[in-house]
């Protein structure tokens, strides 16, 4: 009986997660609209619902109900796997995000506000993300296309490429709070803001922000999707719901960075001060994630987009030193602080 | 000390943090795009959009078939082909006046060239259709676009009232006030 009050939890648990994040990642197209709108001095959406509000509804029905097209010559199998194994590994890391702190009890149920405190979870989350470059890479061959082609590789070099500065960041965090799972690395930081590792880590934190935003092909660094040279990269030949898988994912990924980051640079749901305790700690999780997703479109609406080997040569010359050099010294400092 | 402080800038992000500060700051700044199909803009006076067709006040067109809009239009999109009226003789008319709208460039060189102010530039700028045979205006879709842009003379825009042209000029020089063949209704143009 108690197995099975546990697996309900569980499923519910998944259920709501996978529901709050899809829901997120529907809406996160509608502000990203509406803030590059605002930025450049237009209005973004305005006719479905109020202030179009209801755009993202409108937009996932019209691609649901869009052709499904599978060009001639492609590889059947690989090409309709590949959407699914992008979108998966961008799904599968919100299980071990933390988002507050409490868990509550509806009758002999109790739900957490985690799917699993996994002891590795920082790990498991790289893991997965690199996962994804398979399903890109796969993607952009299988259509059959130059273009895709072209993109897919692009994507592959760069995700590769990226993973190494964003792993090396990540090390820094770790050393400090002592643990991989994601729960231990967000009470290390407990006690306000003065405890958060961007405060110790900020060349960490740079580089983690600089990395994430090459790792989700974002701007300025979308070289795999840039739309003027390869109409839109690995995902040219893909239509309908195919497509949707892509653009969820590239838009789940957004939001597990910006996660990733919040607990291990920004406190997790820890409030800035002990004083603010009040406020429900899924909303300072929140406001959080929200401020790194407002800095993507910032940041996309600011700079135009990097040379190919600009690119190259900003990963492997300038982030993947300051990584290791950043572990470095704080491993030296820490050592030093710890046994003196 | 430049070397440090253009170094300083460089590992700072200087520039991309100048650069997103002006971006925050367009968030702010109202939108200077309209909800175009629900708010328009409104149009100078002068405004050349698709040339519309005249009448007098008692409702009879002013055309007179001269061909003269025909000769001016550079891109050849007005066909003019003139007759006698057959109830007054020497009364001529356009018995068929095509407009091609779909070749026309709006320069209103037809509306200067008109020697009885009998076409104007109406505001309209909406010609969008499905139908492209739609765009080949004949004169009777003309003058109800005129009809509708420019019911009577006072919504004329101001430079069709005020401007003489010069056939209507040299009536005036030409002959004595008391020999003026021009209807009573013409007097407002000459």
């Amino acid at each position: 009986m108690d197995l099975m009050f546990y697996l309900v939890a569980v499923i519910l648990t998944i259920a709501a997660v996978m529901g709050v994040v899809l829901l997120h990642v529907a809406y996160i197209t509608y502000f990203e609209r509406k803030i590059l709108g605002d930025m450049q001095d237009r209005m973004g959406p305005m006719e479905v619902g109020f202030h179009g509000l209801l755009q993202p509804i409108a937009d996932g029905l019209k691609l649901f109900f869009k052709e499904d097209i599978i060009p001639t010559g492609a590889n059947k199998i690989i090409f309709t796997a590949a959407p699914i194994l992008v979108l998966v590994p961008a799904l599968i890391g919100f299980a071990v995000i933390p988002f507050g702190r409490d868990s509550f009890t509806i009758g002999p149920i109790t739900l957490h506000p985690i799917i699993t405190d996994v002891n590795i979870g920082i790990l498991y989350i790289l893991a997965f993300a690199s996962l994804g470059a398979y399903g890109v890479l796969l993607g952009g061959w299988a259509s059959n296309s130059k273009y895709s082609l072209l993109g897919g590789l692009r994507s592959a070099a760069q995700v590769i490429s990226y993973e190494l500065p964003l792993g090396l960041a990540l090390v820094g965090p770790i050393l400090l709070s002592g643990s991989l799972s994601m729960v231990n690395m967000t009470s290390a930081q407990s006690g306000g803001a003065l405890h958060w590792f961007i405060l110790v880590q900020p060349v960490a934190f740079f580089i983690y922000v600089i990395s994430a935003i090459a790792e989700t092909n974002r701007l300025p660094f979308d070289l795999p999707e840039a739309e003027s040279e390869l109409v839109a990269g690995f995902f040219t030949e893909y239509s309908g719901m195919r497509f949707a898988f892509f653009f969820l994912a590239e838009y789940a990924n957004m939001i597990l960075t910006s996660c990733v980051a919040t607990v291990v640079f920004l406190g997790g749901w820890h409030a800035p001060h002990p004083a603010l305790e009040f406020i429900p700690p899924i909303f300072w999780f929140l406001g959080k994630v929200y401020f790194f997703l407002f800095f993507y479109i910032w940041i996309r609406a600011t700079l135009p987009r990097l040379r190919f080997d600009q690119l190259m040569a900003f990963c492997w010359k300038i982030m993947l030193p300051l990584g290791l050099a950043n572990i470095l010294i704080t491993a030296i400092v820490f050592y030093f602080i710890k046994n003196n | 000390m430049q070397v440090a402080i253009t170094w300083l800038r460089n590992i700072l992000f200087a520039e991309i943090v100048q650069g997103l500060k002006l971006t925050f700051k367009h968030i702010f700044v109202k939108e200077i795009t309209d909800l175009y199909p629900h708010e328009k803009r409104v149009l100078p006076a002068g405004y050349r959009g698709v040339i519309a067709h005249l009448r007098y006040d008692d409702g009879t067109e002013k055309c007179v078939g001269c061909a003269l809009c025909e000769a001016a239009c550079p891109s050849h999109c007005i066909t003019v082909v003139s007759a006698e009226d057959p109830h007054i003789p020497q009364r001529r008319f356009a018995k068929q006046y095509i407009l091609d709208v779909t070749k026309c460039v709006f320069c209103g060189f037809c509306v200067q060239a008109c020697p009885v102010d009998a076409l104007a530039s109406s505001p309209e700028y909406e010609m969008a259709t499905g139908n492209k045979r739609e765009l080949m205006m004949d004169k009777e879709a003309m003058l109800s676009l005129g009809d509708r842009y420019f019911p009577d003379r006072a919504k004329r825009p101001p430079y069709t009232e005020d401007r003489f042209t010069f056939f209507n000029k040299l009536k005036t020089s030409a002959f004595p006030k008391s020999h003026q063949t021009v209807p009573p209704s013409h007097k407002a143009f000459s």
